[in-house]
């Protein structure tokens, strides 16, 4: 219970610096750009009224996180279309690619993580540690760069056509056919996925086989070795049964950075989703969609810190939660 | 500095120091880092002795997407030509009785005296040899003026004579009574310069005129007519170009506007190294003095720190950082205070709860009971003692800060006055690098920004080695 009350509270700092940026920082006066005479007057009155934009600064804090917390994000200075109802246009794009990206990455990074630990010093381990040293320091983006450029530009000009589409999630028309819908979306997502994974899967690996290797020097493990079991049983029915509280915890908190990451993947392959959104609304001073789609951000932050204490109190029943340093 | 220190403390600081050495330089894969490292820095350092074009000025020094010059090596690209830059050098062909002097610069001083009254023409010729295949861009530059007109009406036309002798009219200058002073600019890819010749506006004018390989010529023609018995008039022509565009340039080629894209990476060397070392100085600062005080302290201090971590890890950074670059301005030192400021709550945690561990020692009870006070613990005896492993973090922490900017960047909310190698990859992105290929524009800047983030990490993992030997020969 404490710690929703945590959670509560960082989502109001939140909104409150999504305040304080937007509506008093920004050199672009908010009321100005919301009072833009183009806008039909029930809009405008509607805005005006959400705003609280006659109303003193304290009154119109307090509306602002009101609006915040009920989900009212306004209208976006664009389209003019509910945020909300724009966030439920973007959000498949986004939930598809990133959804698939994890699963894709957890799936091919935790056996190596597993091969590595048990195969120490094999070629399967180097990959392992330097797979992981490569995700700190390489650029997902650029890695994506790179196969756009050999695998569309480079290929179509060597054989006409291009391997992978750079742009978009489905063709133009879309295929009607429901088949050749899935195949079209499968063909446009396969650059994006793959290049998503490869940069990806070698922190899950690093982080298995070193929280694994952890696991297989402890006393228990021992043990189970002296008892005359098989490796096998000893690896994935004692060891790493053991890592699954870390992992899990481990992937629980790392979606957000997932989520917030794939901002660029987006941008890149021109797939429109909520990153994508969020970067154009930002570069046209839509700032509705710029604090709703910061806001979401935090929350998703914030569920998934609380899932991960949650599942790990779950998970390791030895651990109490709250006793954590 | 060393008034700071006794005698023996000193010694005790360089036998450290020694130390510490004596076991990275064990470490193949640290040292490999700080090879890379120093590499860069050499680049950084010696950036203008590297290369001599200004990255900010985006000088046009070849065609748009020139390929690296080495790539002649390869039979297929033999016989692309690199720029060709021919300074004028005028000489007398038509009038000459009128040509005052030649060479770089000209002066026709017209009068009445030597024809009389008639229409006279005067041609300056500049003579050039092209003995590449057709390029894609030329252009002429020459600067001219005329004084003392008096009486009389002139005109002027620029042509470029091909080997076979057929004239292209490049400009002209309508006729004129009075004195002018200009700047003539010709670019053979200005529509108004293609349809004046009469060719379609999407013409390559450079590769019809300089279709053959031989002697071609610029030619200078003037007319004067007298007005009256007194006409004068006098003509300068100041040192102009020729400039024919290579289809090669450099160590690594040219990018959209033909500027050359080896300066901007060498210069990005210093950006993107003074980035990643600042913003991690400041992160891993604050770091130390909030994860050093939270924990000496306790109490009231330590839980408002430790709440403001705890927001601080639930802030999605990259969208947030985005928004704050947007809003404050998009200046490097913006960047690097707020990768800084953003980045230091893991940090925090990791010494709060060493110096923790560290307050209840036995040494530090002492220092306590002698009467010290909880700064001077503080600066004496905690944070040197959690300097280490601040220090493992610092330089885990440089290559997530180049990686942020470089991600910044690449959205294009970098710093537009400074050349990083995250803008290099945004302009290929977004200006046609990849559809005309351009790999010399897309790879290098992605290769650099991987071989110094791995360097650090290299020397992050063999400083981690040192630090944490708990870890060191697990396998």
């Amino acid at each position: 219970m404490k710690r929703v009350m945590v959670a509560i509270f960082i989502l109001w700092v939140v909104a409150t610096m999504n305040f304080v940026i937007f509506q008093i920082v920004s050199p672009i006066d908010p009321v100005g750009v919301i009072l833009d005479p183009r806008m039909p007057p029930e809009v405008r009155d509607s805005l005006r009224e959400l705003y609280g934009l006659n109303r003193p600064m304290y009154e119109r804090y307090l509306i602002y996180v009101k609006n915040m917390f009920t989900w009212s994000f306004g209208v976006s200075f664009r389209t003019m279309t509910p945020v909300v109802q724009e966030l439920s246009y973007r959000l498949p794009a986004t939930v598809l690619l990133l959804g698939s990206a994890m699963v894709a990455t957890i799936f091919v990074g935790i056996p190596v993580g597993i091969l590595a630990a048990s195969r120490r010093g094999s070629k399967i381990d180097v990959l392992a540690i330097g797979s992981g040293l490569f995700t700190w320091g390489v650029p997902v983006f650029f890695i994506q760069l790179l196969f756009m450029l050999f695998f569309s530009y480079y290929f179509k000009a060597a054989f006409g056509f291009a391997l992978f589409p750079v742009r978009g999630i489905v063709s133009v028309p879309p295929p009607s056919d429901a088949f050749v819908y899935t195949a079209d979306v499968a063909w446009h997502l396969a650059m994006p996925l793959l290049t998503l994974v490869i940069g990806g899967f070698g922190f899950w690996a690093l982080y298995t086989r070193n929280v694994l290797l952890d696991a297989l020097t402890q006393d228990y493990v021992v043990t189970a070795r002296a008892k005359g079991l098989s490796e096998r049983t000893v690896l994935y029915r004692h060891a790493f049964r053991s890592t699954l509280p870390p992992i899990v915890t481990m992937i629980t908190l790392g979606i957000p950075g997932i989520v917030t990451g794939a901002m660029i993947t987006e941008w890149i392959f021109t797939i429109p989703g909520v990153g994508r959104w969020y970067l154009n609304s930002l570069m046209a001073s839509d700032y509705p969609v710029v604090q709703a789609v910061l806001f979401i951000y935090a929350i998703l932050v914030i569920v998934c810190n609380l899932a991960a204490d949650i599942l790990y109190g779950v998970l390791d029943p030895r651990i109490r939660v709250g006793a954590r340093r | 500095m060393a008034s700071l220190f006794t005698k023996e403390k000193r010694i005790i600081l360089r036998r450290r120091i020694g130390n510490f050495w004596m076991e990275f330089r064990s470490k193949k894969i640290g040292m490999f880092g700080l090879g890379i490292l120093i590499f860069f820095v050499l680049i950084a350092i010696f950036a203008p002795l590297l290369t001599p074009y200004d990255p900010i000025a985006k000088e046009r020094i070849a065609q748009a997407f020139a390929k690296p010059q080495w790539v002649t090596v390869f039979p297929q690209y033999k016989d692309l030509p690199t720029t060709q830059k021919e300074v004028s050098y005028w000489n007398a062909e038509e009038g000459s009785e009128f040509v005052k002097n030649w060479g770089t610069t000209a002066t026709v001083l017209y009068d009445t005296k030597a024809r009389g009254t008639e229409t006279v023409s005067v041609k300056l010729k500049d003579e050039i040899s092209y003995l590449s295949i057709p390029p894609n861009n030329f252009y002429v530059t020459f600067q001219w003026g005329t004084t003392q007109v008096q009486d009389v009406e002139y005109s002027l036309q620029l042509k470029i004579q091909d080997p076979e002798g057929k004239d292209y009219v490049l400009w002209t200058q309508p006729t004129s009574k009075e004195s002018v002073s200009q700047v003539v600019f010709v670019d053979s890819t200005n529509p108004f310069v293609i349809t004046n010749l009469g060719y379609p506006t999407q013409t390559n004018l450079a590769e019809i005129i300089f279709s053959q390989k031989g002697e071609y010529a610029l030619l200078l023609e003037m007319r004067f007519t007298p007005l009256s018995e007194n006409a004068r008039v006098q003509v300068t022509v100041e040192e102009g170009e020729l400039i024919i565009l290579g289809q090669v340039h450099g160590v690594l080629g040219t990018d959209n506007v033909g500027a050359d894209v080896f300066a901007d990476l060498v210069y990005g060397a210093r950006i993107s190294l003074m980035i990643g070392l600042l913003a991690a100085a400041v992160g891993t600062s604050i770091g130390i003095l909030v994860g050093v005080i939270a924990g000496y302290l306790g109490g009231i201090v330590d839980e408002v720190s430790m709440r403001i971590v705890d927001v601080l890890m639930c802030l999605p950074l990259l969208p947030l950082l985005l928004a704050l670059v947007y809003i404050f301005g998009k200046n490097i030192l913006y960047i690097v205070l707020f990768i800084g400021v953003f980045g230091w709550q893991g940090l925090a945690r990791v010494i709060r709860s060493q110096t923790l561990s560290l307050r209840e020692r036995a040494y530090i009870e002492t220092a306590k009971a002698s009467g010290a006070s909880g700064f001077y613990i503080m600066s004496k005896h905690v944070i040197p003692n959690v300097l280490p492993v601040a220090l493992a973090s610092l330089v885990l922490a440089v290559p997530g800060a180049i990686l942020f900017e470089a991600s910044l960047s690449f959205l294009g909310f970098g710093d537009p006055r400074v050349p990083t190698w995250g803008k290099m990859l945004q302009y290929s992105y977004g200006f046609g690098g990849f559809t005309r290929l351009a790999w010399w524009w897309i790879i290098p800047p992605g290769l650099a920004i991987i071989s110094l983030c791995l360097a650090f990490v290299f020397m992050g993992y063999a400083l981690d080695d040192i630090i944490n030997p708990r870890l060191r020969r697990r396998r």
